[in-house]
């Protein structure tokens, strides 16, 4: 498989899994009238949309923890659960959607915890159980997870060999176009492996002339066409197999396998200057490709067909030098396997990023030893294994970025109890010159006596200081000896002027006096409220703080602790998975030197076969 | 070199290949090896999304206790009249974010996501928040729109929504800040 081709493959199945679980939470769709009741569940959907599952993932499991997403449970819940399948965490996702089904009725909620319940059964290979969960699908998913749902369904069908049930399925939905030229291929394939060669082409052959406007389109294309061309090259029908085949762009990911295909189709006609078009094109490709290890022996092999043996013996040459030089680099690259440095620049790609929930491997380093890697790549398990590796070390990142953080926190606790500890005798003093009791006196003494004022009309009582000694000195020269003289009789008069105006002035400003001393009274009160409120906290501040930063230090304590201990298992368990990887990698290597050796070993023959016609020309 | 016969096998076996890369994501066939790895590699995968919880909620309380945490959100309904550039948000006449809005975030928000623009402390009493929202109005133009909103924090987390949504009859975009119930 070309370099292409695997990204196409990579690219088309991270694709397929993010569309699969953006369809999650479809109703929490602002056009769909979907209202976000609790923000942080809102929150969560912000980090989800923009494809940041972790962080997702993360905020909502601490959200649910802290009872702020009650509003959205369900919901909440499923969306747990995609994320957790999404992550590989297929245990825990399972007991989340077994435990939905149990606890909500909502049809909408039970449809969409059932297909994921069945993809988790699915991945996890217990098919019976994945067919029963898509069985109990009461009523059609949106659009997105419905073509999800009837492709695993095929899928499962043909992992069980029913093909026919697969057929039958898929030719009963019609989704949208991208989803059915999926189904197409997948029917067709299917069709074909029932040996129903017939029908199967004309699915197979409707994808291989579709109208295609993306990359990914353009590539299943010909991919169908490459299938159906193998398809009739295996019927023997080469006429078929090769206008098919000639459809494949020459630039493709499937390019290769179509030209290798193609020149079969003309050898078989016995059409081998026709054949060598496609097979020359091909032998000065990249020689990763078997399609292109191939080709070297083909083209030789079509000269002598020709009767040109002197071409034919250049071009075994050629073949045999080319696989000696690869052999050469085999054998480094294994020599690299054995001491594990083949995987390291591999896996220090990207390092410490968490971003890739649906991470594939866009390139390799591009050196002549990794270069192999591309057929390690392309499987399976390899594939899943260097992605595990990579959340790993991802998670290692993550937690040490934390243990940093707590660092930080322990100085803010300790900064705060130095703090606590300069503060305290100085609030402490404040506090004790400060007598509230005696505050509180007061501000009870003028309420009873404003109380007292109002009931008696009291007007001198909430007089100002000026008018009040004002009365005072008039009401006093009643009292002096000389009063009620003849002489005082001009003074008394303007005594009782005076008395007559200060107490209409008293009286006038009463009723505004006594709203302002309420007003007073009552702005007192609230400011000793607050200040006993005040002396409250910072009493049980004083009291309570040596508790909270000790209780934090300890938690703080007990998580760093769990840090390491985590660190330490994901330290084991890289180790374990870059042995793995490194196991299957060493073995591709090995199967590619085993295949090298059988081609040189076929060409040598042949040429020492071609040899000996010319000789037996030249006799 | 029997070609029929080399044809025949070359073709099956490139049949299958294709057949079993077959569109749709490889089918899951892990050895025992990378099966028992996986099983390990969950239970890690739980213990950190466990300590991360944990951590998260330390951090809270250690930086934003609930008797003085004020967190103000950004939402999105419709925003037909509005394309949001930016956010900048006072609390008490000082500025405390700024946001300025990328082509993703704004996607997320317009599909129900909604931004934490700010988490922050404030005493108990009353404070006044002011956000002035910046963008394009209807016709394309610049516009820049403020919206305030007095909140009495008292003991508890407040949660304050800032709210950008369409109102149809005016044909303009409605900026409400509203606390969250």
């Amino acid at each position: 498989m070309t370099r292409n081709a695997i990204q196409h493959c990579c690219s088309l199945v991270a694709s397929l899994a993010i569309l699969a679980v953006t369809i999650g939470p479809v109703r929490a769709d602002g056009l769909d009238g979907f209202v976000v009741q609790d923000p942080h569940y809102g929150e969560v959907l912000f980090h989800f949309y923009q494809q940041d599952q972790f962080t997702a993932l993360t905020h909502l499991v601490t959200a649910r923890s802290q009872n702020r997403v009650q509003r959205h449970q369900d919901d909440a819940e499923l969306l747990q659960g995609g994320l957790l399948l999404s992550w590989g965490q297929h245990d825990e996702a399972g007991k989340i959607f077994e435990r939905l089904l149990d606890a909500t009725d909502d049809t909408s909620v039970r449809n969409r915890t059932w297909f994921y319940l069945a993809k988790v059964r699915y991945q996890r290979g217990h098919l019976e159980a994945a067919e029963r969960a898509f069985e109990s699908i009461t009523a059609p998913l949106p659009p997105e997870l419905e073509a999800e749902r009837y492709n695993l369904q095929a899928r499962l069908y043909m992992d069980n060999g029913r093909y026919a049930e697969a057929v039958a399925l898929l030719n009963n939905w019609h989704g949208d176009e991208t989803w059915t030229a999926y189904a197409n291929y997948n029917t067709g394939v299917a069709l074909v492996r029932m040996g129903q060669l017939e029908m199967g082409a004309t699915l197979l052959d409707r994808v291989g002339t579709m109208r295609a406007s993306t990359e990914e389109m353009r590539s299943l294309r010909d991919q169908a066409n490459v299938a159906l061309g193998f398809s009739y090259l295996q019927a023997q029908l080469d006429g078929d197999a090769r206008s098919v085949l000639l459809r494949v762009r020459l630039n493709g990911p499937f390019s290769n396998k179509a030209l290798l295909g193609a020149g079969w189709a003309d050898s078989a006609g016995k059409n081998y200057q026709a054949a060598l078009g496609p097979w020359l094109e091909l032998s000065d490709r990249d020689l990763l490709d078997s399609a292109v290890q191939e080709s070297l022996l083909a083209v030789p092999y079509a000269f002598a067909q020709l009767g040109a043996e002197p071409q034919a013996a250049e071009h075994y040459t050629r073949a045999l030098d080319i696989f000696g030089t690869e052999l050469a680099r085999l054998d480094n690259a294994l020599a690299d396997a054995d001491t594990g440095r083949l995987l390291n620049s591999l896996l220090e790609t990207e390092p410490g990023s968490m971003g890739g929930w649906y991470w594939q491997l866009d390139s390799l380093p591009d050196d002549e030893r990794t270069r192999y890697l591309y057929f390690a790549i392309a499987d399976h398990r390899f594939h899943e294994g260097l992605k595990s590796y990579r959340d790993l070390a991802a998670l290692d990142t993550h937690l040490t970025q934390w243990r940093d953080k707590l660092g930080a926190y322990r100085d803010m606790l300790a900064t705060r109890e130095l703090a606590y500890a300069e503060r305290l005798p100085v609030l402490q003093d404040k506090v004790a010159q400060f007598d509230l009791p005696a505050m509180l006196a007061q501000q009870e003494l003028n309420t009873r006596r404003t109380e007292q004022a109002r009931a008696t009309r009291d007007i001198v009582a909430l007089a100002p200081n000026v008018e009040q000694q004002q009365w005072r000195r008039l009401l006093a020269m009643e009292n002096a000896p000389a009063w009620d003289t003849e002489a005082a009789s001009g003074l008394q008069e303007k005594q009782r002027v005076l008395k007559g105006v200060l107490l209409w002035n008293m009286d006038r400003e009463f009723r505004v006096r006594l709203w302002r001393q309420d007003k007073a009274n009552e702005a007192l009160a609230e400011d000793l409220k607050l200040a006993a409120e005040q002396f409250a906290a910072i009493e049980l501040a004083t009291d309570s703080l040596p508790g909270t930063v000790l209780s934090f230090e300890t938690r703080i304590d007990a998580l760093e602790a769990f840090i390491g201990e985590l660190q330490a298992r994901l330290g084991v368990s890289m180790e374990q998975y870059a042995l793995f990887l490194n196991g299957i990698a060493t073995d591709e290597l090995v199967a590619q030197r085993e295949r090298l050796l059988t081609y040189r070993a076929q060409a040598r023959f042949a040429l020492a076969s071609v040899y000996d016609r010319m000789a037996a020309q030249n006799r | 070199m029997k070609l029929k016969a080399k044809l025949g096998r070359f073709a099956g076996v490139l049949l299958l290949a294709l057949m079993t890369q077959s569109a749709l994501a490889g089918s899951a066939d892990p050895t025992q090896e990378l099966a028992a790895l996986d099983q390990q590699t969950q239970a890690l995968k739980k213990s950190v999304l466990e300590l991360n919880r944990d951590l998260f909620v330390l951090e809270e309380e250690l930086l934003y206790p609930s008797n003085t945490q004020v967190a103000v959100f950004v939402s999105l309904d419709v925003g037909e009249y509005f394309a949001l550039d930016s956010v900048e948000l006072s609390v008490d006449g000082k500025n405390v974010s700024n946001y300025l809005y990328t082509e993703r975030e704004l996607e997320a928000l317009h599909r129900g996501g909604v931004h934490q623009l700010f988490i922050g402390n404030l005493k108990v009493g009353e404070h006044e928040l002011v956000a002035v929202f910046t963008g394009q109005g209807p016709h394309a133009r610049d516009y820049r729109r403020g919206a305030s909103l007095k909140i009495d924090k008292n003991i508890g987390s407040k949660y304050v929504e800032l709210r950008i949504s369409d109102s149809a009859q005016a044909m303009q975009p409605e900026f409400v800040v509203r606390e969250w119930e």
